[in-house]
């Protein structure tokens, strides 16, 4: 008897140790204070090596002593499944960041975001369509980065190359790869990313194409050009990329490639290697990303390039005494003041008005010349990826065409062909 | 009164003894089975209702029947993922089988340094998969890697693209991950080579038995219970195959090395589309029991004999 009463209350132990498990952590309900204060988390990843989350959060903080901004802090490789699974908990902090447009969908047909429409936004902000779904808007951008081309002037003079004027599209590009490769000893004319965005992201932007409507020719002539500039070994081959695992950064900053096709990010993270010594000491520039053909092409005309914002959506199981709060801090985060602060720290903000762009080249080790503030400030970004449910299929789809086409498995027309079919039969076209 | 009394009192006692034996017996299996029931058996069950759904993660999921199932049935990846995998399987089981053995018989041996060499094999086993997908992807590198290298050096003028190419990838795969398991299975063998009995050999050998002639009538027939648990383990690992792929080729170049594991993983964590990857692994659940039942039918038919 005295053996069953020890074995059941062992048990019930366990039972209330796992029951306690189940019941601890906070539910964004709270935060409130009784003084008025509130406290508003927001997610983030990595926040070590990502400052902007902190310093916006602080910046606000300063502005409004009342409201502190706390940010969680997730992985960033498994950031969009684990603020995922806290949602579905009901758990998930007041204030979501966008980190990919690809899920934005997953989180309003879910019915986790706040309709946020009627958050004020300064004129000429960009990446607001991406977060809109019939027109109500469920989240706003606070950055924006977009593609350009990042350029080696050291290597360009060794090679008697000129420098790109803004006026290439992508012959001129493939031209420039190609002499500045029989030029130079050992470095490549270019490096391009085995990312199916460093190819697609031209082609659907720049054909004004959309993925969802499931024909994919208009691939065709860029994918032929890469495989051309990598059979002439005018930039390192996709096999190569993937089977050595090269970094683009390591690729440019150590002048192993002249030219690169990468997103603003870059900026940032080369001032950063320079000065650190990760990365060779050279001068370089950005110019706007080469064009499909000449009617977007030269300084008085506006390039078009492709790039997803980043942006804040609100929790919709918020503590109503929260909500006022958390939209103004999302009119904060798009506003010229926070897009100062951000450039400042070498983040491409989503609002480029001159203070902004004047405080992004003002970072020490960034270029100079005009034709970088250019490349910086003027362009057409469309989004990477249009704002739909189906995107994360369709794309997953196209990602096995790009590897297959550019490993040389498959002939770029049946790739295609393949795709378009996979597209009809497995996701369905709108 | 006594002699009524007595016999009901000792059934009394019999049936309250049972109950405090059943109890404890309860008692003792409880904590396990506690963990193995939220950690396993109710999400399993949820798993079978989740695949009648279409359920995304988020609010509440409607009944769609066998819908899911259907969709499956007219899937062309899900058909590639599936021929895939069992690519994989039909070589990785065999080929594991006979390096793993034929390294467990010669591990067998009173050789200098036997020791070394056995930890040596086993090592593949216990290393970080990440590391082992960055230093084969070096090693299989097309056009600078080592392999290809010495394939030249041997007058291969066209040596294969290995995990860059869409006929060689899966074979690749398969060598990769025949190195990595085949120091645990060889430990397995080795444990049950300890169990033949000597005299058998020594007997074979007095009837003029050769070495081949003692491997096959007697090394391998006394090796019989543990070749049946390495091959049930071999399939169920095989057809289950996930990180080592996901890591050394995301299931490329196209859809190449794409298996089951991976379409459930890109349809429900990338997108989001948990109805429809639950019916998948039910899928993968059942395929991994009858090849199971199959085994164990055919393995009780061998014993019977």
């Amino acid at each position: 008897m005295k053996r069953i009463i020890i074995a059941t209350a062992g048990i019930a132990v366990g039972a209330l140790a796992l029951a306690g498990c189940s019941s601890g952590g906070n539910s964004s309900g709270d935060g409130v204070a009784e003084d008025g204060s509130l406290t508003l988390t927001l997610s983030g990843w990595s926040v070590d090596t990502t400052p902007e989350f902190q310093l916006l959060a602080d910046a606000y903080h300063e502005k409004n002593p009342d409201v502190t901004v706390e940010i969680t802090d997730y992985d960033p490789t498994d950031y969009n499944t684990l603020v995922t699974a806290d949602l579905a908990a009901g758990k998930g902090p007041d204030i979501i960041t966008q980190k990919e447009v690809k899920y934005v969908t997953t989180f309003q047909e879910g019915g986790q975001l706040l309709d946020v429409s009627d958050v004020e936004l300064p004129e000429g902000i960009g990446g607001v369509e991406s977060y809109e779904v019939d027109g109500t808007a469920y989240a706003v951008p606070y950055r924006q980065d977009s593609w350009v081309l990042y350029y080696n002037q050291a290597l360009f003079d060794q090679a008697g190359v000129d420098y790109p004027d803004g006026s290439w599209t992508w012959d001129d590009y493939d031209a420039a790869a190609e002499e500045l490769t029989s030029a130079l000893d050992g470095a490549k004319g270019t490096f391009q990313h085995s990312w199916q965005s460093t190819l697609q992201g031209f082609a659907n932007s720049q054909n004004d194409a959309d993925i969802l409507a499931g024909d994919y020719g208009y691939m065709k002539p860029y994918y032929e050009r890469v495989l051309a500039l990598q059979d002439d070994g005018a930039q390192e081959s996709f096999n190569t990329v993937t089977a050595n695992q090269l970094t683009y950064q390591g690729e440019f900053g150590t002048q192993k490639a002249a030219m690169l096709p990468m997103g603003s990010w870059f900026v940032a993270t080369l001032i950063a290697q320079q000065s650190a010594g990760e990365a060779d000491d050279f001068e370089w520039g950005i110019a706007p990303i080469p064009q499909l053909d000449d009617s977007t092409t030269g300084t008085d005309a506006t390039p078009v390039t492709f790039g997803d914002p980043t942006g804040f959506g609100i929790n919709a199981n918020i503590n109503e005494d929260k909500v006022d709060a958390a939209k103004d801090f999302l009119a904060f985060a798009a506003s010229e003041e926070a897009a100062t602060d951000l450039a400042e720290i070498g983040i491409t903000p989503a609002l480029l008005t001159d203070p902004v762009v004047e405080a992004y080249f003002a970072v020490e080790g960034s270029p100079q010349d005009e034709l970088s503030s250019f490349a910086v400030q003027t362009h057409e970004t469309r989004p990477e990826n249009p704002t739909s449910n189906k995107t994360a299929a369709v794309q997953n789809i196209l990602n096995d065409m790009h590897s297959a086409i550019l490993s040389e498995s498959q002939g770029v027309d049946d790739a295609i062909s393949e795709a378009e079919e996979r597209v009809a039969n497995e996701v369905g076209l709108d | 009164m006594t002699s009524t009394a007595t016999p009901q009192r000792a059934s009394r006692r019999r049936s309250r003894l049972r109950t405090r034996n059943t109890l404890l017996g309860w008692s003792f299996i409880l904590p396990n089975f506690l963990g193995f029931a939220t950690l396993t058996l109710v999400p399993v069950i949820v798993l079978f209702y989740m695949s009648l759904t279409n359920w995304n993660i988020f609010g509440s999921s409607q009944f769609i029947g066998f819908d899911n199932f259907v969709r499956l049935a007219s899937d062309g990846s899900f058909r590639t993922a599936f021929v895939n995998t069992i690519y994989y399987s039909v070589l990785h089981i065999p080929l594991t089988i006979i390096v793993s053995l034929g390294l467990a018989l010669l591990l067998n041996n009173k050789i200098r340094g036997v020791a070394f060499f056995r930890t040596a094999a086993f090592f593949p086993y216990i290393t970080s998969i990440v590391a082992i997908a960055l230093v084969w992807n070096l090693l299989f590198s097309p056009d600078y890697g080592p392999i290809n290298e010495i394939l030249r050096f041997f007058g291969i003028s066209n040596p294969p693209g290995w995990l860059t190419s869409a006929d060689w990838s899966m074979p690749a795969v398969v060598i990769i991950s025949t190195w990595k398991d085949m120091g645990y299975y060889m430990v397995l063998f080795l444990a049950a080579l300890q169990t033949v009995p000597r005299e058998l050999h020594e007997a074979a050998r007095m009837d003029g038995a050769n070495v081949f002639q003692r491997f096959t009538n007697v090394t391998l027939p006394s090796l019989r219970p543990t070749m049946f648990f390495v091959t049930v383990m071999l399939t169920i690992n095989s057809l289950k195959i996930f990180d080592l792929i996901l890591v050394l080729t995301d299931g490329g170049p196209g859809q190449s090395t794409t298996v089951i594991s991976q379409f459930i993983y890109r349809k429900g964590f990338e997108e989001n589309d948990f109805g429809y990857a639950s019916a998948a692994s039910v899928v993968l659940f059942f395929l991994c029991i009858i090849v199971t039942i199959v085994q164990f039918a055919w393995n009780q038919r061998k014993s019977a004999r």
